[in-house]
C-alpha cells in the first residue's frame, strides 16, 4: 500500500494515496463568508467547488507555512450514493511512502481520525481516516452547497 | 660839661654871623651913599657928559649943516663943493642913525612927539631941499634959484630950531623932578634900613637863646641814650627805656635802642631756649649715630649674605645657561625628527590615497560578484521550482499508478525514480542556494568591511594631513623656540653678568659700609664735641639779664 506522508506542525502524517485525487500547488481560494472553524475557502476543482480546510489551523490554531512545500491535497471520501471530494492544505507533502507494515497507535477518544503508524518510516507517520476527520454535517452542507 | 660846650660853640656861632651881618650892612650903606644921585660918583660922570655935550656939535640940532649950507652959496671952487657935500651927506647919515635911536628910547609923550615927529619933519624937509634942489643948483652954478632955495631952507630950519628948543625945556624940567624923587627915595630908604637892622639884631638875640635850650635838651636825652647804651654792653637787658613822643632826631635814638633793646632781650631769650633745644638734639643725634652705626653694621651682614647670594645666583645661571643650551640642541634635534615625519607623512599620504583607490576597486568587483550571485540565485530558484513540479507530477503519478493495481507497478518505480531525482535536484538546488547565501553574505560582509577600511583610510587620509599640518607647526614652534631659545641664551648671559656686576656693587657697598661706620664714629665724636659747646654756649647765654624769663 502507497501512503502520502506530510507534517502538521510536528506530527507527521499520512493518508493512503487510494482516497487521494491529485496533489496541487498552493493557489489562492475564493474567500468564503462566516466560514466554520478550520475552513479557509472554496477550491473550483473538475467543476466543482471544493472545500479546503487547513489542518493547521484546525489542530494547531495557525496557518499553514507560506513554503512551496505546503500544498493541496484533494481527497475523494465515500459517501451515500457519489463520494465527496474535500481539499486538505498540508505542510511538506513531497513524498510517497511504502506503508505495508502498520503498527497500532494509541488511540485517543476525542481524536478519533489518527489511526495507526505506518513501521518501515524512521518518523513512525500516523495514517489519518479522512472519513473521521471533518464532522458530518459540516462536509455535507458545503457539498450540497457546491452541488446546488 | 658837654652840654655846656656844645651851648657855647653855638652861641659863638650866632655871634660871629651878627658881627658879619653888621659889617656887611655897614658896607651897604657906605656904598649906597656914594653911589647915590647927586653922590660923589653920580657928579663925576655929569660932568664927563656936560664936557662932551658942549665941546661936540649936537647932532640932533641941525645947525652945523645949515652953517654948511651958507658956506656954499658963495663956494664956487668945485673941490670944496664936493668934500661939503660929502660932509653934508655924512651928518645926514649921523642924524637919522640918533633920530633911530631916540625913536626907540623916548615914550610917546609931548616931548617924544617933539623931538621924534615934529623937528623930524622939518630936518628931512630941510635934507630933501638940499639934496635934490640946493646942491644941483649950486654945482650948475645958479646962484639966484640957490638962494630962492635956501630961503625956503631957513624955514624949514627954524621950525626945526623952534621943536628942538622946546624939547630942551621940557627934558630939563624932567630931569630936575628925577633928581628930587631919588633924594626921596634915599631918605625913605636909610629909615626902612635902620628898623631893618634893629629886627635882624633882635631875631639873632632870640636865635642864641633858642639854640642854648635846644642843645642843653639834645645833649640831655643823648646822655640817657648814652647811659642806656652803656648798662646793655655790661648785659643789662632788664632796663627800659621812657617813651617819649619827641619825633626829633634824638627822639628817634632813644626809640631806636629801646627797639634795639627789646630785639637782643628776645634774641637771648630765643637763644637760650634754641641752646636748650640744641642741646637735646646733640643729644638725640648722639643716640641716633649709635643707632645708625649698628644699623650699618647689621647692614654689612646683610650685604655679606647678598653677596653670597648673588654669588650662587651667578653659578645657577651659568649652570641654567649650560641646560639651555642642551636644550636649544634637543629642540634643533627635534625640529629635524619633525621634518623627517613630515616627508615620512607625505610618502603615507601617497600609499594612502593609493590604497584608497584600490579599495574602491574592490568595491566595485564585490558588487559585480554581489549581481552574479542574484542571478545564480534566480537560476536556482527555477531549477527548484523545476524540481518542485517534478516532484508533485511524480507524486501524482505514482497515485494513478497505484490506483491502477498491477498495470501501473512499472510506472510506479518511474515515477518514484523520477521523484528521487527530484528531490535530489532540490537538495542540490538547496545547497546551492546556501552557498551563495553564504557567498552573497560573505560579499555583503566583504563590502562592508572594504567601505569600512575605504573610510578608515579616507579618514587616515585626513589625519595625516592633519599630522603633517601638525608636524609643520612644530617644525615652525621648533624654530621660533630655538630663536626663543637664543634670546633666552642671551638674557641669562646678561644675567651672569648683571649678578657679576652686583657682586662686585655689593663688595663696594661693604666697604662703603665700613666707611660709613669709621664715619659715624667720627660723627660721635663730633656730637660730643657740639655738646661741649653748646653747654659753653648756654653758660655764656646765663650771663644776660632778661628779666622774668619768658
Amino acid at each position: 500500500m502507497l501512503a502520502l506522508a506530510f507534517d502538521v506542525g510536528e506530527l507527521r502524517l499520512a493518508l493512503a494515496a487510494t482516497c487521494v485525487v491529485e496533489v496541487l500547488h498552493r493557489r489562492e481560494l475564493r474567500p468564503l463568508a462566516l466560514a466554520p472553524h478550520g475552513v479557509v475557502g472554496l477550491l473550483p476543482f473538475r467543476g466543482s467547488l471544493t472545500p479546503v480546510v487547513d489542518l493547521c489551523q484546525l489542530l494547531l490554531g495557525r496557518n499553514c507555512a507560506p513554503l512551496r512545500s505546503s500544498r493541496l491535497i484533494v481527497l475523494t471520501l465515500p459517501h451515500r450514493e457519489r463520494p465527496r471530494l474535500i481539499g486538505l492544505l498540508a505542510e511538506n507533502v513531497v513524498d510517497l511512502i511504502d506503508g505495508k507494515r502498520t503498527m497500532p497507535g494509541l488511540r485517543l477518544p476525542n481524536v478519533p481520525w489518527l489511526g495507526d503508524h505506518l513501521a518501515d518510516q524512521p518518523e513512525l507517520p500516523q495514517l489519518v481516516d479522512p472519513l473521521q476527520l471533518l464532522p458530518d454535517e459540516l462536509a455535507s452542507l458545503f457539498v450540497e452547497e457546491a452541488n446546488g | 660839661m658837654h652840654q655846656s660846650q656844645l651851648a657855647s660853640r653855638l652861641s659863638l656861632l650866632v655871634a660871629a654871623f651878627a658881627g658879619l651881618f653888621l659889617i656887611f650892612g655897614l658896607t651897604t650903606w657906605q656904598t649906597l651913599e656914594q653911589v647915590r644921585v647927586k653922590g660923589p660918583i653920580y657928579e663925576e660922570i655929569i660932568l664927563g657928559k656936560d664936557l662932551i655935550a658942549d665941546i661936540l656939535p649936537p647932532p640932533q640940532y641941525i645947525i652945523e649943516s645949515y652953517l654948511l649950507t651958507l658956506q656954499l652959496i658963495d663956494e664956487t671952487d668945485p673941490t670944496q663943493i664936493s668934500q661939503s657935500v660929502e660932509v653934508g651927506a655924512r651928518l645926514r647919515v649921523d642924524y637919522e642913525a640918533r633920530q633911530e635911536f631916540w625913536k626907540r628910547e623916548l615914550e610917546n609923550d609931548a616931548m617924544g612927539d617933539l623931538m621924534t615927529v615934529t623937528s623930524y619933519r622939518s630936518a628931512m624937509e630941510f635934507f630933501r631941499l638940499r639934496d635934490e634942489q640946493y646942491v644941483p643948483a649950486i654945482r650948475a652954478g645958479e646962484r639966484d634959484r640957490a638962494r630962492s632955495i635956501l630961503a625956503q631952507m631957513r624955514r624949514h630950519y627954524e621950525a626945526h630950531r623952534l621943536a628942538i628948543v622946546q624939547v630942551v625945556e621940557l627934558a630939563e624940567k624932567r630931569n630936575a623932578e628925577f633928581e628930587r624923587s631919588a633924594e626921596d627915595v634915599v631918605g625913605s630908604r636909610s629909615l626902612t634900613f635902620l628898623v631893618l637892622a634893629t629886627a635882624i639884631l633882635m631875631v639873632v638875640g632870640f636865635m642864641a637863646l633858642y639854640a642854648q635850650r635846644s642843645a642843653r635838651e639834645l645833649s640831655r636825652r643823648i646822655h640817657l641814650a648814652a647811659d642806656i647804651a652803656h648798662r646793655v654792653a655790661s648785659g643789662d637787658l632788664a632796663t627800659e627805656v621812657p617813651v617819649s613822643d619827641e619825633r626829633d632826631e634824638a627822639g628817634r635814638l632813644l626809640k631806636a635802642i629801646g627797639a634795639m633793646t627789646q630785639s637782643l632781650r628776645a634774641l637771648v631769650t630765643r637763644a637760650k631756649q634754641a641752646s636748650i633745644e640744641l642741646m637735646s638734639t646733640a643729644t638725640q643725634f648722639a643716640a641716633t649715630s649709635r643707632q645708625q652705626e649698628a644699623t650699618v653694621q647689621s647692614f654689612g651682614a646683610s650685604t655679606n649674605e647678598i653677596a653670597a647670594a648673588v654669588k650662587q645666583i651667578s653659578a645657577t645661571s651659568a649652570e641654567l645657561l649650560s641646560t639651555m643650551e642642551g636644550v636649544n640642541i634637543v629642540a634643533g634635534q627635534t625640529a629635524d625628527l619633525a621634518e623627517d615625519g613630515q616627508n615620512g607623512l607625505r610618502n603615507l599620504d601617497s600609499t594612502m590615497e593609493r590604497l584608497a583607490q584600490a579599495a574602491n576597486t574592490m568595491a566595485a568587483r564585490l558588487a559585480a560578484i554581489r549581481e552574479e550571485a542574484a542571478e545564480i540565485t534566480g537560476v536556482v530558484t527555477t531549477i527548484s521550482k523545476v524540481a518542485d513540479q517534478t516532484n508533485l507530477l511524480s507524486i501524482n503519478a505514482a497515485i494513478e499508478a497505484e490506483k491502477a493495481g498491477e498495470q501501473g507497478l512499472g510506472f510506479l518505480v518511474l515515477a518514484r525514480e523520477i521523484r528521487r531525482l527530484a528531490d535530489q535536484t532540490a537538495v542540490a538546488t538547496l545547497d546551492i542556494e546556501q552557498m551563495v547565501k553564504q557567498m552573497q553574505s560573505a560579499v555583503s560582509a566583504g563590502v562592508m568591511e572594504i567601505d569600512r577600511f575605504a573610510e578608515e583610510v579616507r579618514s587616515g587620509v585626513g589625519n595625516v594631513v592633519r599630522v603633517g599640518g601638525q608636524f609643520g607647526q612644530i617644525i615652525s614652534g621648533v624654530k621660533t623656540l630655538s630663536e626663543r631659545f637664543d634670546a633666552v641664551n642671551h638674557g641669562m648671559r646678561s644675567q651672569s653678568q648683571g649678578a657679576r656686576q652686583i657682586g662686585e656693587a655689593m663688595g663696594q657697598m661693604i666697604d662703603g659700609a665700613r666707611q660709613t661706620s669709621v664715619s659715624l664714629r667720627e660723627f660721635n665724636s663730633a656730637t660730643e664735641s657740639l655738646r661741649d659747646a653748646v653747654a659753653v654756649l648756654k653758660q655764656e647765654i646765663s650771663l644776660f639779664n632778661v628779666g622774668s624769663d619768658r
